[in-house]
């Protein structure tokens, strides 16, 4: 499907699938996100506290992962299939390690009518995948999606 | 752990229930879109609106801004998440937060948040409930 396209709700197949490319997220990912987001948690930001912790060392915040997923499934699918976000159910089942690469792999699973007349809403399952292929993030987003106009 | 360290931090078994918590404001920027634009590579936004996912992520640096000890987190487990009302440049934000679930574990405790974020008119733009894995206080 091409990024460029004019695509709306009746357009977006469920059961279709994307792939994104890869990404390596490293130190200078987290130093920025605690920068931006305020959250200086140890956990991301001493490495000398982290040796003794369970993970070893710092690990990604969380939703520097939810962060960085949205920005590679951008790169694959149509803007309107990941449009504005109405809903997030999201699971963070693994460390992300500064220089772990991870990739995205989505299926839109469901479309429902929208509150707001014009509107609909789809839903994308999303499995964020390590270089060893384990699942650290995984959860299903909901997007508001115009509708064809009459 | 010296007995110091461990009176500046709040442990599963100091976590109170319902307890509201707010937190001070913070004025969304061009900035914020830039940098998160940047750092995350995501499609951006129509100029002057704040992508979705930075309310969420300012109000994790937000919630260690409250008048209490921090608590001590290994993790993050999990959100669900609503976005009810986009948020634009200039738009100043809070959160409210409560404990409104414990479980004890094995290794650690469970507590789940109910947060909402609002805005500078006191409208809820997102909210949801986060789940978050909690030390025990150690043996002394």
């Amino acid at each position: 499907m091409s990024a460029d396209l004019a695509v709306y709700f009746e357009d977006i197949p469920v059961g279709e699938e994307y792939a994104s490319p890869g990404r390596t997220v490293t130190e200078a990912d987290v130093v920025i996100f605690a920068g931006l987001s305020g959250d200086y948690n140890v956990l991301h930001t001493d490495a000398e506290h982290m040796k003794a912790s369970q993970f070893g060392e710092r690990i990604a915040h969380g939703l520097l992962g939810l962060s960085i997923q949205q920005g590679l499934l951008d790169r694959v699918v149509t803007a309107q299939v990941t449009g504005p976000l109405a809903a997030l159910k999201w699971k963070f089942k693994g460390p992300i390690k500064i220089g772990d690469s991870i990739h995205v792999e989505a299926r839109v699973t469901a479309k429902r009518d929208g509150e707001q007349p014009g509107w609909g809403v789809v839903t994308v399952a999303r499995r964020v995948v390590n270089q060893r292929g384990e699942v650290v993030q995984e959860g299903e987003t909901d997007h508001l999606v115009g509708r064809r106009p009459a | 752990m010296s007995p110091v360290e461990t009176a500046h931090k709040i442990y599963f078994e100091d976590v109170q229930m319902n307890v509201p918590l707010e937190t001070p404001g913070l004025t969304l920027t061009e900035t914020h879109a830039a940098l998160f634009g940047s750092l995350t590579m995501s499609r951006p936004a129509e100029p002057g609106v704040i992508p979705d996912l930075i309310p969420l992520c300012v109000s994790s640096g937000l919630g260690w801004r409250v008048p209490q000890p921090p608590l001590v987190v290994l993790a993050f487990m999990g959100l669900e998440w609503r976005f009810l009302k986009s948020t634009r440049v200039g738009d100043t934000i809070h959160s409210v937060s409560k404990t409104v679930a414990k479980r004890s574990m094995k290794e650690g405790g469970v507590v789940v948040e109910e947060r909402s974020i609002l805005n500078q008119h006191g409208e809820i733009v997102q909210s949801g409930r986060l789940t978050l894995l909690v030390a025990k206080r150690p043996a002394s």
